[in-house]
């Protein structure tokens, strides 16, 4: 299986600073260490809850906020080291999607000056003509029509924007698409088609999707793999249905066990996480977990755990194996 | 190709044509627009209803002499017994004061869009380029801007005055000096906030480079408060010249200037009253027409209560 | 729940906002019951009216907001005939309400602990009776008492002396109780700390707790969950559950979230175009859905218990408030939509036991 994208050890640390000459009291560890590959032409999934760095995981591997360490290679392309040049053709090849829809289009541009301005940057088409009929063909695509070309973003409604938001990207012909949250500011019914949209032209255009959400039901919708955050690091990898199904993580198993789930007949045991979600302000030493475990050794509060493969193609970054059923630890 | 062109036009008008709608159901942007546009058009044509030459014709025989039988201002206020009707009474030269009036608002108009158009152009260009770039450049151009904050008007023109002579272009200058900083502060203000927006980030995914980003998409969006403040700010700044010209700054004592032909008015103010009432009442309500322009616009360009 | 007095009842509550763009015709004609001791979740998407029948319950609506029509019924009186200061005490004993977003409705410059202690000043008789109770039985009296109202001395109140440190004292060991209750981690440090100082979901609970400490018949809680992360939801939830076994409070849910409206609640009621279009209890409503909104509305929602291939949308989009479909204001998306559906909104309607619907189909 060939990686499409490959994070090896990204860290993105931003300086606190304090004082009249704004000295260097710490950092915020956003993004401390991650590691994983995504294969061509699959959707890798990526949730944590806030603070656990998966948004800046996004903007980092984009350049969008420069990474403090660690690498990304984009295609055998070295994108953090990549020059001016060099990442304007990169930029063309990795695309993103917001979250917000009423935020991430200019309120002065109409439709088609920003499919056709997103054309122009890349140097795709030439002349006017091409230019509306290729903005035409994009809409189309997505779910619209002629009409909507020249109206503005504030005649529309969430989800339409989120589909010029989708045009906007796929102008450019990218490989590879990052989707930031893109329907968390969507309601239910109009998710669904955004979703089914953005399956669709998966297929279709053979893409490669990074899919961050918050929503775990969503995320489950959509992946193949996914990872876990917290705090800056991932805490476990697989395959969805092992992941979801038979977690190895205690955070990751908590977390599915806090999933509200829209049938009232599954009875699901009641188990909750105590404490708030931290953050990376003040890392714990140790595993980051530790305060919050309630499987947690005095080991894990001194030794920081790796992200180890475990069974095939499962990674889980705990000193233990735990079988939640009887709450025993197994080294 | 047509049909794009077309299109996006038809937006664009469409777009025009709400703004519109919004101003005419403002009852003060109309007032405003109404008074201002009246005082526009007076200042393009005043040279054709009152001969320019007029400003330079002295009759001392009829000067400071009252005519229209509509006021009565006192036993004091001598009246001009002639066949001449002066609507306004004369000045200190024997000149129809109604007609140097009229013939001080081009001046007046001119003088304040030159200051005003110069003053915005110099503060948004470096308080854009302050607000986008940042770091060392904006800190060093605030630091320049706060000095110029702190000169005080008069001064300044007094300063300007004795180095380099008493003439309209150097009060021009020492106006628009005190004026610009104001703008660099807008325009910094709003850049740094569309900077952080959604869009700009998506821009910069796209490959946009920051000229683009900056030029296309970021000054378009910031530009209605700049606006706002021009409109309001050429009232203000009417204000300012013709009281420069009334504390005595004036290149010369006949010039047809409101602040100028009031300055004469204060020390007849019990001969000859209207000299200082109606150039006065004049540059007030000028003052008027823009504020209530500026303010109706504000209402109306502000983002919340469009869409 | 049964055939017994609902403790609120809206009847065709129909509500219009006046806009510069014209008449929002928000609420349609809302019907709603709520029992006492009953957790009823009022589920729908954005612009359904749903957060807007819970202002109008508690007359926190906007100033461009007309009362057309209808009814609100609290412990049988008409809550719309109510005048301003009425409702004000209204707000402050008997219906407490906890908004989506506890930052701005916190007080940002007081602490927390002084925030909490005005709420139980709010009732100085009962807490009185309290500081009576602990002193006379030199025990101290714990906030599940205080809400049951176990105190020994309520009627002899007014003979009673009471010092305002005793009050105070008594009044700030409610508070621990009552965030130890909440379990918010360390409340001895919560109650000197500010909002900002408090995390979302923490701040959530302390506005629970500040709805709960007056004791209130009603408690509205809108969105509350939706701002918090997943692991502080299953908390949040956690502790509604809990408490409405303490409490003798109705709970009225608002969410647009189906799941959570699943965990939680006794009942549900499906807003649509500002109707109710479908009540009843949470197991009948997922097991026979009878509005198509409804059934359609369950099958966008991804499930990771039944994971499907492919989400069902639904075509078309949320209604124009301001100029709606005639009739029933789901029938341009409706598969099965009817003639009489474009001409007259449907009534709801009690189709089986205690199951309401507003569909034409279920005559």
């Amino acid at each position: 299986m060939e990686n499409i994208l490959l994070v090896k050890d990204l860290k993105t640390w931003f300086p606190i600073k304090s004082g009249i000459i704004q000295r260097i009291i710490g950092h915020v560890k956003a993004v401390d260490g991650v590691s994983f590959g995504v294969r061509r032409g699959e959707t890798f999934g990526l949730v944590g809850e806030s603070g656990s760095g998966k948004t800046t995981v996004a903007r980092s591997i984009l350049r969008l906020i420069e990474p403090t360490a660690g690498e990304v290679y984009f295609d055998g392309v070295n994108v953090t080291k990549a020059s001016r040049r060099e990442l304007l053709n990169l930029r063309r090849r990795m695309q993103i999607i917001f979250q917000d829809p009423y935020a991430s289009l200019d309120p002065r541009q109409t439709v088609n000056s920003m499919l056709t301005e997103a054309m122009k940057i890349h140097g795709i088409t030439s002349g006017k003509s091409e230019a509306y009929r290729k903005a035409l063909e994009l809409l189309v695509e997505v779910g619209m029509s002629e009409e909507h070309l020249y109206r503005f973003p504030h005649e529309f409604s969430g989800g339409q924007r989120q589909r010029i938001a989708v045009a906007r990207a796929l102008a450019v012909n990218p490989d590879f698409l990052i989707l930031d949250e893109p329907t968390s500011f969507l309601d239910v019914s109009v998710q669904a088609s955004v979703l089914n949209l953005l399956k669709e032209l998966q297929k279709e255009l053979s893409l490669t999707y990074v899919f961050i959400s918050h929503n775990l039901a969503v995320v489950h919708h959509m992946s193949d793999r996914v990872g876990v955050m917290y705090l800056g690091k991932i805490v476990e990898l697989a395959e969805k249905n092992a992941l979801y199904y038979s977690p190895k993580h205690p955070y990751t198993f908590h977390l599915m066990a806090a999933i509200p789930v829209p049938d009232p007949e599954f009875r699901k045991e009641e188990v909750l996480l105590t404490g708030d979600v931290p953050s990376p302000v003040n890392v714990p030493p140790g595993c980051r977990f530790n305060p919050r475990c309630p499987y947690a050794a005095e080991r894990c509060k001194v030794e920081e755990p790796f992200l180890i493969e475990q069974a095939g193609g499962h990674w889980v970054a705990c000193h233990f194996e735990i079988d939640f059923k009887s709450g025993e630890r197994i080294s | 190709m047509k049909n794009a062109r077309k299109g996006e036009m038809a937006a664009k008008l469409a777009d025009l044509k709400y703004t519109l709608y919004l101003l005419r159901r403002n009852p003060l942007i109309v007032a405003g627009s109404l008074m201002s546009i009246f005082f526009i058009v007076l200042a393009l044509t005043a040279h054709r209803i009152v001969d320019p030459s007029l400003a330079s014709t002295f009759d001392y025989s009829r000067n400071y002499k009252w005519n229209n039988p509509l006021i009565n201002w006192g036993p004091r206020v001598a009246i001009h017994p002639g066949p001449e009707s002066f609507p306004l009474g004369t000045d200190g030269y024997g000149r129809d004061l109604l007609k140097m009036i009229i013939l001080a608002i081009p001046l007046d108009m001119y003088i304040a869009f030159v200051i005003t158009a110069g003053a915005s152009a110099i503060g948004v260009t470096i308080g854009a380029l302050a607000g986008y770039v940042g770091g060392k450049v904006d800190e060093a151009i605030l630091r320049i801007t706060d000095i110029f904050f702190a000169f005080p008007g008069l001064v300044l023109a007094l300063v300007f005055a004795a180095m380099f002579g008493r003439n309209i272009t150097n009060l021009m200058i020492a106006v628009l000096l005190v004026w610009w900083p104001t703008y660099v502060r807008l325009m910094r203000g709003q850049i740094l906030s569309e900077k952080e927006k959604a869009y700009v980030e998506a821009l910069r995914a796209l490959g946009a480079g920051h000229l683009r980003i900056l030029f296309r998409h970021i000054l378009p969006n910031s530009i209605y408060p700049v606006l706002v403040q021009m409109t309001l700010d050429y009232g203000g700044v009417i204000l300012t010249f013709s009281a420069l010209m009334f504390l005595g700054f004036s290149p010369s004592p006949a010039l047809p200037e409101l602040g100028n032909l009031a300055s004469d008015g204060y020390f007849h103010i019990f001969e000859a009253p209207w000299l200082i009432l109606f150039p006065g009442l004049t540059i007030l309500i000028i003052t008027l027409a823009f504020n209530l322009l500026g303010d109706g616009l504000r209402d109306v360009l502000d983002p919340r209560l469009r869409r | 729940m049964g055939k017994e007095e609902p403790i609120l009842e809206i009847k065709v509550l129909k509500l219009n906002f006046h806009t510069y763009r014209g008449e929002v015709k928000a609420l349609n004609g809302v019907d709603l019951e709520l029992y006492k001791r009953e957790v009823l979740s009022l589920v729908g998407e954005s612009g359904c009216g749903k957060s807007v029948t819970a202002l109008a319950v508690i007359n926190l609506l906007p100033e461009n907001a007309h009362i057309l029509g209808g009814e609100i019924l609290f412990k049988g009186e008409d809550l719309l005939k109510k005048s301003k200061d009425e409702m004000r005490a209204l707000r402050a004993k008997e219906i407490a309400s906890v908004f989506q977003d506890p930052m701005t409705f916190l007080n940002p410059v007081l602490k927390m602990g002084t925030q909490l202690e005005e709420v139980f000043m709010l009732d100085t008789n009962a807490l009185k009776s309290a500081a009576i109770t602990q002193k006379r039985q030199g025990k101290k009296i714990s906030y599940a008492d205080f809400l049951s109202g176990k105190m020994e001395y309520k009627n002899e109140t007014n003979n009673m002396k009471v010092s305002k440190d005793d009050v105070k004292k008594t009044a700030r060991a409610l508070c621990l109780d009552v965030l130890q209750l909440v379990k918010l981690p360390d409340p001895e440090r919560v109650l000197t700390q500010y909002p900002f100082e408090l995390s979302g979901g923490m701040r959530q609970r302390c506005m629970i707790a500040m709805a709960l400490a007056r004791r209130p018949l009603i408690l509205i809680a809108d969105e509350i969950t939706t701002a918090l992360d997943v692991t502080i939801q299953a908390q949040v939830l956690h502790l509604l559950r809990e408490l409405r076994d303490k409490v003798d409070a109705s709970i009225l849910m608002i969410t647009h979230d189906l799941a959570v409206a699943a965990e939680i609640a006794d009942r549900i009621a499906v807003m649509y175009g500002g109707n109710v279009v479908e009540v009843a209890s949470t197991t009948e409503i997922f097991r026979r859905p009878l509005h198509p909104y409804t059934v359609m509305l369950m099958r966008a929602i991804p499930s990771v218990t039944k994971p499907v291939e492919r989400l069902e949308s639904i075509v078309g989009t949320v209604p124009d408030m301001i100029d709606p479909p005639s009739g029933c204001r789901f029938h341009p998306r409706c598969p099965y939509a009817m003639p009489e559906c474009k001409t007259k909104t449907p009534e709801l309607k009690e189709v089986a036991e205690n199951h309401e619907v507003a569909c034409y189909l279920n005559r």
